[in-house]
């Protein structure tokens, strides 16, 4: 894995897009680790029943991507430290999501040193599925 | 100010605020961690390589940041919000510190951080924000996550 450095990064550089497709294959696997029986994760029927055309994600899934995006781009090194969510539309397998983070501010304080972003999940419609705020820690060049 | 008095017309049950209550202990397993790593398509080796986590900087398999998620836990206190029709997920905010590690017993504690209302372009919503602090077995905190769920009125 590669590493990106503190000194790399400034205001307005973005991580991403990352696209991901989530799978109905991967939602099953993670409904099943989690032990969910939430009718809308797991059977279109019961999703059907609630409005949606089949089934959806669960929130965190979503998010666990979008963490996933950003802990890779952190590297062995780095480390996401806050990621904050608002969950705002909802996602279904075969969709495909483009995972951003925009970087607002850079700051070094009590030797950490801060990335802070504005993050999200847009869809194929161009829709934000999730949006919030994230803060990374990166290492300095050696 | 105005917020503050809306949410001072909201019902519920105020005692609950700040409280922490003991929601459950649960056990972490290199296998549970390998197969949520594997549902989100991870390839991070730490999360699902023992011989490369045994030589990586904890020594044993770690998992990824939302893993939580995964943790069965007692819903908790009931801050007894009565507002609205229905209710939804509106996200999370979390802040990590030490992961969470294959082998680790997990103490969940939640209490109410807050319950606010506010008024926007749809009516007025309700907002309860659930606080759970997951930590291991050497009383090291690993997260605290912040759950909102919002309450609104679809009636009228």
């Amino acid at each position: 894995m590669s590493q990106v450095y503190f000194e790399d990064v400034e205001p307005g550089y973005e991580v991403g897009p990352v696209v991901k497709n989530p799978t109905r294959e991967q939602l099953d696997a993670f409904t099943t680790v989690w032990g969910s029986q939430t009718g809308r994760f797991t059977s279109d029927e019961a999703a059907q029943k609630e409005g949606f055309s089949g089934v959806i994600l669960p929130g965190n899934m979503s998010m666990a991507l979008l963490a996933q995006v950003l802990t890779e781009w952190a590297g062995p090194d780095g480390k996401l430290k806050r990621l904050e969510c608002d969950f705002r539309r909802y996602v279904q397998p075969g969709d495909t999501l483009n995972c951003v983070g925009l970087v607002t501010d850079t700051e070094t304080e009590d030797g950490e040193n801060r990335v802070v972003m504005d993050v999200y999940i847009e869809n194929q419609r161009g829709e934000r599925a999730l949006q919030g705020t994230a803060l990374a820690l990166l290492p300095n060049r050696p | 100010m105005a917020e503050q008095n809306l949410t001072d017309t909201i019902d519920f049950d105020r005692s609950v605020l700040g409280v922490d209550y003991d929601v459950g202990t649960y056990e972490v397993t290199k296998e549970k961690i390998i197969a949520y790593a594997k549902a989100l398509g991870e390839s991070n080796p730490l999360y699902l390589d023992e011989e490369a986590a045994k030589a990586g900087p904890y020594g044993v398999i770690i998992a990824p940041p939302l893993f939580y998620n995964m943790i069965t836990i007692q819903a908790g206190p009931d801050p007894k919000v009565n507002f609205g029709t229905s209710g939804f997920d509106g996200g999370q905010h979390v802040e990590f510190f030490e992961p969470i590690k294959a082998g680790d017993t997990i103490h969940a504690k939640t209490q109410i951080a807050d319950v606010y209302a506010k008024t926007g372009r749809t009516g007025t919503m309700v907002f309860t924000v659930r606080r759970t602090t997951f930590s291991n077995q050497d009383g090291e905190k690993n997260i605290v996550m912040d759950r909102i769920n919002v309450r609104r009125d679809l009636s009228q």
